[in-house]
């Protein structure tokens, strides 16, 4: 558990972070959101002692990090950043084992976690494990990003802005992976992000970030059910909230359950495990106020109405 | 390596270079014949108050000597300056780097003799100041050339200070450096030959006796020599370069 009491940070005399108090719970993924220089990168910092905080208190499960030697807590905690940073003149088995080398593991272990990583990261290691930086994709660059930070088995992962700089498909890839590894792994991870779709996404707790302030910290669907002012309705995209609430939840939670099995069918259908947001845009397309639902193996087992949709509560 | 890949490599380069130079440095002496037809009325066409290895040896030595003091003044200043704490001194080190640029050898020369007097003393202090000014501000470059993100990556993996030096910063300014300690060597090989003029003992010895004597012969054994030598540590120096840490890419 992270937690910061009171965190405040100058530069000179710009308060960079202005009296944060926010907790994130083992195995929660915290996303930091907020325009550019509202002090999320500075938050992440202090939390690994990379910028020393000015004012309040920082404990790691219980310790204050004031207490750690800043080489030892930082060993112990994953750090992904946007432009990957990774070591060019090594290669990325090199690249990944930089913190188990760090901790003095014998190589026979270091060579197997490399590997491990590789094949979780979706790199097969006979391709990937020479290559230097320079040779690898945008994405498959972050791809050791990731890898790196994991190497250590730390608990705790920050990640600023990891995949900003990507396209949009590649990231997208990067994120469902990231939801994926979380899922296997439970680290808590603090990711700061400026995207509001992709905090949505990957979010249990989105913490709304102005001037080094926190102005709302809710889950995604609390936040965006009440936005506590018009700069977090103003993040959330305004006029698209709408979609982008549909876009958080599984068809399967409205539709109505099939009670005898049907046959394969034809024509437009939606998976079970697929969101509202779209649902919604195929009903648009095919100008029809009822989609079928179909299980991974496409057989039919319900039934979603547009009615379900604009009669759902608030 | 394969002797094949040996062959194409060129990193027998250096040593052919050198064995031309050891080679002239021992046989330029045998050629009195040759030399006889470029100087048919000198009493002596070999010069002959020195052997011309011992020039060349007393030379290197200089030289090297030289380069060893600017190098470990040169990226130590450099590395004092990237430092946190000591970055109040780099825009005065950088300052000093680009204006001692400007100045000539001969001018760093000729400022050491009434300092230091004649002799291979005053010429090794030139040699060391101005072939400093390279070495430094090559290791300046190279060091502040690195990806902000890559040092950042570093410290936030948990390295200490000095492992983001030797393991990351330093053989990223490699190349850089290697080019820096290179320059200065080339400048110095032809800055100690001038250093005869002040007393020094080098390979500018049978330049400058030949200018002075008005043979012709003494200046081309001098000129092939300093030639040869430059070309042999410049050709090691580029072998060096490549063996620097790479990035991957096809050089
Ligand atoms: N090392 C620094 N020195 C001075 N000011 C800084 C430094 N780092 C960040 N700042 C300032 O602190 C504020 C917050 O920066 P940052 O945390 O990087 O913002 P974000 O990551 O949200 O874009 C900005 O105004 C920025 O200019
Ligand atoms: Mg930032």
């Amino acid at each position: 558990m992270i937690e910061l009491r009171n965190v405040s940070k100058l530069f000179g005399q710009t308060r960079a972070v202005d009296a944060i108090s926010l907790s994130v719970q083992t195995g929660e993924l915290c996303v930091l959101i907020g325009t550019s220089g509202c002090g999320k990168s500075t938050t992440l910092r202090m939390i690994n002692r990379l910028i020393a905080h000015s004012a309040g208190s920082i404990r790691i499960d219980g310790r204050d990090i004031e207490q750690i030697d800043p080489q030892q807590l930082r060993r112990g905690i994953g750090y992904a950043i946007q432009n990957t940073g990774l070591f060019p003149h090594w290669t990325v088995a090199r690249n990944i084992a930089v913190v188990p080398r760090l901790l003095g593991w014998p190589a026979a272990r270091i060579r197997r976690r490399v590997e491990e990583l590789l094949h979780l990261l979706d790199l097969a290691p006979a391709e990937f494990a020479a290559k230097y930086p320079s040779q690898l994709s945008g994405g498959q660059a972050q791809r050791v990003g990731v890898a790196r930070a994991l190497a250590g088995d730390p608990d705790i992962l920050l990640m600023d802005e990891p995949f900003g700089a990507l396209d949009p498909i590649t990231r997208e890839s990067l994120q469902n992976e990231l939801l994926r590894i979380q899922a296997q792994l439970r680290k808590t991870i603090v990711f700061v992000t400026h995207d509001m779709d992709e905090a949505l996404k990957l979010a249990n707790r989105i913490v709304v970030m102005d001037k080094g302030r926190i102005v709302q910290q809710d889950s995604p669907q609390a936040l965006l059910a009440k936005p506590a002012n018009a700069f977090v309705e103003n993040l959330l995209g305004g006029q698209e909230r709408g979609l982008k609430q549909a876009g958080l939840l599984r068809v399967a939670t409205l539709m109505q359950v099939l009670t005898t099995a049907a046959a394969p069918l034809a024509g437009p259908r939606i998976k079970a495990t697929d969101n509202l947001r779209q649902a919604l845009s195929l009903m648009l397309w095919h100008r029809c106020s009822s989609l079928p639902v179909v299980d991974e193996q496409g057989r039919q087992v319900g039934v979603l109405r547009l009615d379900a949709l604009l009669d759902r509560p608030r | 390596m394969s002797r094949r890949a040996l062959l194409r490599s060129d990193a027998w380069q250096p040593l052919l270079w050198l064995a031309l130079l050891l080679t002239a440095a021992l046989g330029l002496g045998e050629l009195d014949g040759l030399f006889r037809l470029l100087e048919p009325d000198s009493r002596t066409v070999i010069y002959g108050r020195a052997a011309f290895i011992d020039l060349l040896g007393s030379h290197l030595l200089l030289v090297a000597l030289a380069a060893c003091v600017s190098s470990l003044v040169g990226v130590g200043a450099a590395i004092m300056v990237t430092r946190r704490w000591g970055e109040d001194f780099l825009p005065l080190v950088s300052q000093v780097a680009s204006i001692g640029q400007t100045i000539p050898p001969v001018a760093v020369l000729a400022l050491a003799v009434p300092a230091l007097g004649f002799g291979n003393g005053p010429t090794l202090f030139a040699l060391i100041l101005y072939g400093l000014l390279p070495i430094l501000r090559n290791s300046l470059a190279g060091l502040r050339s690195i990806d902000p993100a890559v040092l950042e990556a570093a410290r936030g993996m948990g390295m200490a200070p000095l492992q983001v030096l030797c393991q990351v910063e330093l053989p990223l300014a490699l190349n850089v450096i290697l080019a820096g300690i290179r320059t200065s060597l080339t400048i110095n090989i032809a800055t100690a030959a001038i250093g005869s003029t002040i007393g020094a003992s080098t390979l500018g010895d049978p330049v400058i006796s030949g200018l002075v004597t008005g043979n012709t012969a003494f200046i081309l054994q001098g000129a092939i020599l300093i030639g040869l030598l430059a070309v042999a540590v410049d050709s090691l120096f580029e072998q060096l370069q490549r063996r620097a840490p790479g990035t991957g890419q096809a050089k």
